[in-house]
């Protein structure tokens, strides 16, 4: 597991070898319409772009176009957010900085059309200055919980794997005799792993 | 023995917008605006839950959530015009939490396991009606939730149990694994009755 110091000493961005990272960027105007139907067609045209980025376990993109009011909270002055801003949230293993590098390489074509709307990112939104755009943006963890922090993608992936495997056996060697037990467990979980 | 498989199950994610769900697994993003005690009060309840494990134990216990975070934000970093420069007036929460299971169920379980806990973490934000009655806390949270545009899991079959459950599995089966060549075959059927025994709650 690749990790920096700095993301494994206390940091409230980090439970277990998991790492919240949130960027909160301000789309453009007149770009809010577009960046929505972007991200809400992204289903419709295949997977999630996030399932290229093998170590993000759950991420999201919200844009919020202002913070809520009501005239009964007592709330001395009305606060509205200036633009429209796009949230992006990933949950994922080892440290960010890795990560950004892998976001900013293999997210490139979506990356144009998501981060590309908003103020500030820098006309290629892609590499180096992406990545740079993306950790000014960032906004710190003041809690994370992780249910499962301990274990990556690929442990959780495998587990569930494995679990599967082990119910259809052990359905399938119910009436077995001590000796074909045996033979059958080496055989399905020996070379496993 | 009962048991269920990680492959694609009836979805239960019930409750919530069609874009707040990736299988089996929901989003929930809300904002709250701060009252100026919480700016102090906040990151000092944070520093002390992420330090004292016993506190986070009862949101483990509510074994459906996979991910949750809680971040203050008094200040945006600045982008250059048109958006503009300076601290908000007053910080806003940002709460997310990707759980599994219908919305309404998962409210009810926050307000009523986690009372005191949710009082801590809201109490300071304008407009929160304490979690219990829940109706005005669902309110609550469905006026200042916004709906994802996008939204992804790596694993959308599995609730967050079902990953729990299989990650002591696979320790247990790790053991049985390493031991069972050098058993015979009586021994080794015993071994493989009890672990079933024991693995039982995890299939």
């Amino acid at each position: 597991m690749r990790r920096t110091r700095s993301s494994t000493v206390a940091s409230p961005n980090v439970s277990g070898q998991a790492y919240a990272f949130m960027a909160m960027t301000p789309v453009r105007p007149g770009e809010e319409k577009p960046l929505a139907d972007y991200l809400r067609g992204l289903r419709d045209r295949g997977p999630s772009p996030l399932a290229k980025l093998p170590r993000t376990h759950i991420g999201r993109f919200v844009i919020v176009p202002d913070f809520h009011h009501d005239p009964t909270w007592k709330q001395r002055r009305e606060e509205h957010l200036d633009l429209n801003y796009l949230i992006f949230t990933s949950n994922f293993d080892g440290d960010l900085d890795s990560y950004l590098d892998e976001l900013c390489e293999r997210l490139a074509p979506e990356a144009k059309e998501i981060w590309g709307r908003c103020v500030g990112c820098p006309e290629s939104a892609k590499g180096a200055a992406l990545k740079r755009y993306l950790e000014h943006n960032q906004i710190k963890t003041g809690m994370f919980f992780a249910a499962y922090g301990q274990a990556t993608v690929g442990a959780v992936k495998s587990s569930l794997r494995q679990r599967d495997k082990l119910i259809e056996f052990a359905i399938r060697a119910q009436a077995m005799e001590p000796d074909a037990l045996q033979k059958a467990f080496l055989s399905e979980f020996d070379a496993v792993r | 023995m009962s048991v269920q498989t990680s492959s694609p199950g009836p979805i239960t994610a019930t409750g919530t917008q069609p874009r707040n769900h990736d299988g089996q697994v929901i989003a929930i993003t809300v904002f709250s605006t701060i009252k100026l005690p919480g700016r102090l009060f906040l990151p000092v309840l944070f520093q002390v839950t992420r330090r004292v494990p016993k506190l986070t134990a009862t949101l483990r216990e509510l074994s459906f959530i996979h991910f949750a975070r809680w971040c203050v934000i008094g200040k945006l970093p600045y982008n250059g015009p048109p958006q503009k420069k300076g601290r908000f007036r007053y910080p806003h929460m940002y709460f997310e939490s990707n759980f599994n299971g219908g919305w309404e169920e998962y409210i009810d379980a926050f307000s009523h396991i986690l009372t005191s806990g949710m009082t801590a973490f809201w109490g300071t934000s304008y407009g929160f009606p304490k979690p219990l009655p829940t109706a005005p806390f669902k309110r609550y949270i469905q006026d200042n939730e916004t709906e994802a545009d996008h939204y992804y899991c790596a694993y959308p079959d599995a609730t967050s149990t079902m990953i729990q459950r299989a990650l002591e599995l696979d320790e247990k089966l790790a053991a049985l694994r390493r031991d069972a060549k050098r058993m015979q075959p009586d021994a080794f059927a015993a071994a493989y009755r009890a672990f079933l025994t024991d693995a039982q709650n995890a299939l």
